[in-house]
């Protein structure tokens, strides 16, 4: 039992948040929803995502990858959540399994991993998993070119955004059939299992990031801002307030990093189920986490000018995207709460 | 990353998981102190699980313990959960300070029969004037040539009333500041001069004591590290308190959750969907609360704040979970066998003992994420 990050894992963490914040840099909220930035980043922001390995990563050799566990790309996930990056790269690194795990050609996934082919995943129009049908959306998909429904091994062109609260990701409709993969068949069981639980682990790590850099944000006004002669964070009403999203957000990193963990070393069925787990548990804690945040900015937590609501955004968003908790308790009581 | 038991692990979870096949059968109802034959059923389970050597596992092997690490102690009380069995004694907290404090002699005196569970144990903390505020304690051990003479009251003693020694924490030093004033004696509970009368808790359950001390004299031989270290240990202690045992709690919580589901696929007791959906949360927060014990365990810090997390997370949940399966039970949450009420019951208990919901926010809050002191 060795449950922690290695040396080489947090000296990978380090790095993906000094690019991860490098990237947030280069976008902007603006003054308010009229002037806020692109979803997509510019091309050399993607160049140097597609550099630092990020696409490639977790892809099979022959497809042009590293083969890296779930556990790095959590770590990657949480960094790309805790500063709120506009890249679609978890849209692209989920795309890019799914496709591998359906026996995509080399050559397609070897163009993604080198960022040079830009995909997203098809979701069900509900957002809550892979969809196998047209009339689908394409999820983190800003700047893709477009979605594959891998059931009708076909790919959609895609049209433009719809309205969507997470001012960091674009979801857009499928449109007009691009091209046909004919190589594609369905993979068994364990592997649909194993790859729905490794796209819900980097949602949960995207949640865990955004949750954490929301209340670190919230710690940091509560210290610094003076009523009544001294920093609020001193009263405990707001200690208490802060002191429970703490508690949340450190029983989701463990529910985090449990759910990485699982996606290579347990059965897939296992694995989805830990995933389902944490991806229930991080939904809920995010949301009522960056809602505390919101109460303990007060009024400048209600602004655009603050960020508060860019993580309460990205957290609904994260919370909607492969199911809410609503939708993994449905199925929980559905398996296992069920009478005779 | 890796959350898979160790070669030597699994060994012991196997011989221990053998132990139990062998002799749980006679020992299942060794829970509670509702009753003198509760509490002596309780304590024959302790000696028996001693005597297979399961006491002590982090304790050193000079003094009856097994020298292994802490991780041992949490899958005890893991397995012990998990096949339903009673806990095992919750000596560790008392065990440590002993072994890590006290001089040689004193070791050699009382640790064997505190591991061997042929002596019991109880830990005077807690007074009617120092509850959350613990600091603020009364009673005095008047340092007195080669003893010391103890008077005062103590509260919430677990065990008191058939316990042979006491760990008590008292006021040694009049003229240092609170906390320094403190020192940590031994004290042989048949001493003239010691009465107790039992707390019968709202639930039913008799563990609890009132302890007063009348001009008690306890030999200078008795004190547990140097005169003034006594908030050092109680510190020390509590970092012990929680930790493996918690891993037996989420165990028991998990049974709890598991008669529940039962019900529900038996139709034993109907459940509608907005009830199955709570049961699923409350199983997804068992499951979390599971993963967060393991990784605090592999991670420990003793001594650090990192407790008051585990405690806010756990009393949260378990509240939850006794809410949800009172809400399955219907009219039989309050008709027919108390037990399960007696259970929620206690729940309410998780966060007030051992520090409050409240302190252990402010804990949390003042020194993990460092806020300011209002």
């Amino acid at each position: 039992m060795e449950i922690e990050l290695t040396a080489e894992q947090r000296a990978f963490r380090d790095s993906c948040g000094k690019l991860a914040a490098h990237l947030a840099s280069r976008w902007h909220r603006g003054r308010g929803p009229h002037d806020v930035g692109p979803s997509a980043p510019d091309e050399a922001s993607w160049s140097r995502v597609a550099e630092a390995g990020w696409l490639a990563m977790r892809l099979r050799e022959e497809n042009g990858g590293a083969e890296a566990g779930a556990v790095d790309m959590m770590i990657l996930a949480e960094q790309l959540g805790h500063h709120a990056v506009a890249s679609p790269v978890l849209g692209t690194v989920i795309a890019a399994e799914q496709l591998q795990s359906w026996g995509a050609a080399s050559g397609l996934l070897e163009e993604i991993a080198e960022g040079t082919r830009r995909l997203a995943p098809a979701l069900t129009p509900d957002l809550t998993g892979f969809a196998d049908a047209t009339g689908s959306l394409a999820w983190d998909a800003a700047g893709a070119e477009f979605a594959v429904v891998p059931a009708t091994g076909t790919a959609y062109a895609l049209g433009e955004p719809v309205p969507f609260a997470d001012q960091t990701r674009a979801v857009r409709p499928l449109g007009e059939p691009v091209r046909t993969l004919t190589e594609l068949t369905a993979p068994d069981g364990e592997t649909a299992a194993r790859t729905s639980a490794f796209a819900l682990s980097l949602l949960v790590a995207d949640l865990l990031g955004t949750m954490q850099a929301a209340l670190d944000a919230a710690l940091d006004h509560a210290r610094t801002r003076v009523q009544f002669g001294s920093p609020v964070g001193a009263f405990q009403a707001v200690q208490q307030l802060l002191a429970d999203s703490h508690v949340l957000t450190e029983a989701s990193r463990s529910a985090c990093w449990y759910a990485a963990w699982a996606v290579d070393a347990l059965p897939g069925e296992e694995a989805l189920r830990a995933a389902r787990v944490a991806k229930a548990y991080a939904s809920r804690s995010a949301v009522e986490v960056c809602e505390n945040v919101i109460q303990v900015f007060g009024g400048i937590g209600m602004t655009w000018e603050a960020p508060a609501h860019i993580w309460l955004r990205r957290a609904h968003a994260a919370r909607a995207a492969f199911g809410d908790e609503h939708h993994h308790e449905a199925v929980i009581a559905a398996t296992e709460f069920s009478g005779s | 990353m890796d959350y898979s038991d160790d070669p030597e692990v699994a060994e012991f979870r196997a011989g221990l998981r053998a132990w139990l096949r062998d002799h749980l059968d006679e020992h299942r109802d060794a829970t509670g102190y509702e009753s003198a034959e509760s509490v002596e059923r309780t304590l024959r389970w302790h000696r028996a699980l001693a005597a297979a050597g399961y006491v002590g596992l982090s304790l050193p092997a000079a003094y009856g313990g097994h020298g292994l690490p802490d991780l041992y102690e949490a899958v005890l009380n893991d397995e012990l959960a998990t096949a339903g069995a009673p806990p095992p004694p919750p000596i560790g907290h008392i065990a440590h300070a002993v072994a890590d404090f006290a001089g040689e002699d004193l070791k050699t005196r009382v640790l064997p029969g505190l591991l061997g569970c042929t002596e019991v144990w109880c830990q005077g903390f807690s007074e009617p004037g120092a509850g959350s505020d613990l600091a603020s304690l009364t009673t005095t051990a008047a340092p007195d040539g080669d003893r010391f003479v103890v008077d005062g009251q103590k509260i919430w003693t677990s065990g008191a009333m058939w316990s042979r020694w006491c760990l008590l924490l008292a006021r040694t030093e009049r003229d240092q500041p609170r906390h320094r004033g403190l020192s940590m004696l031994v004290v042989d509970m048949e001493s003239p001069g010691v009465d107790r009368r039992e707390i019968v808790l709202a639930s039913g359950s008799r563990e609890f004591a009132e302890v007063f001390f009348d001009g008690v004299e306890v030999p200078a031989a008795n004190l547990v590290g140097e005169r003034g270290q006594g908030w050092r240990i109680a510190m020390h202690m509590l970092s012990y308190e929680r930790g493996p045992a918690d891993m037996g709690w989420v165990g028991r919580l998990g049974r709890v959750l598991a008669a529940a589901r039962d019900d529900v696929r038996s139709g034993r007791l109907p459940a509608d969907e907005p009830l199955r959906r709570r049961l699923a949360a409350a199983s997804v927060d068992l499951r979390v609360l599971q993963w967060h014990v393991a990784r605090s365990l592999a991670g420990r810090d003793p001594g650090g704040s990192a407790g008051s997390v585990d405690k806010l997370l756990t009393t949260r949940i378990e509240q939850n979970l006794h809410h949800v399966v009172g809400d399955l039970a219907g009219a039989s949450f309050v008709l027919g066998d108390p037990a399960p009420y007696g259970d929620y019951l206690w729940s309410r208990a998780q966060s007030i003992y051992g520090g409050t919901q409240q302190i252990q926010r402010q804990i949390v809050a003042q020194r993990v994420l460092g806020l300011p002191r209002g």
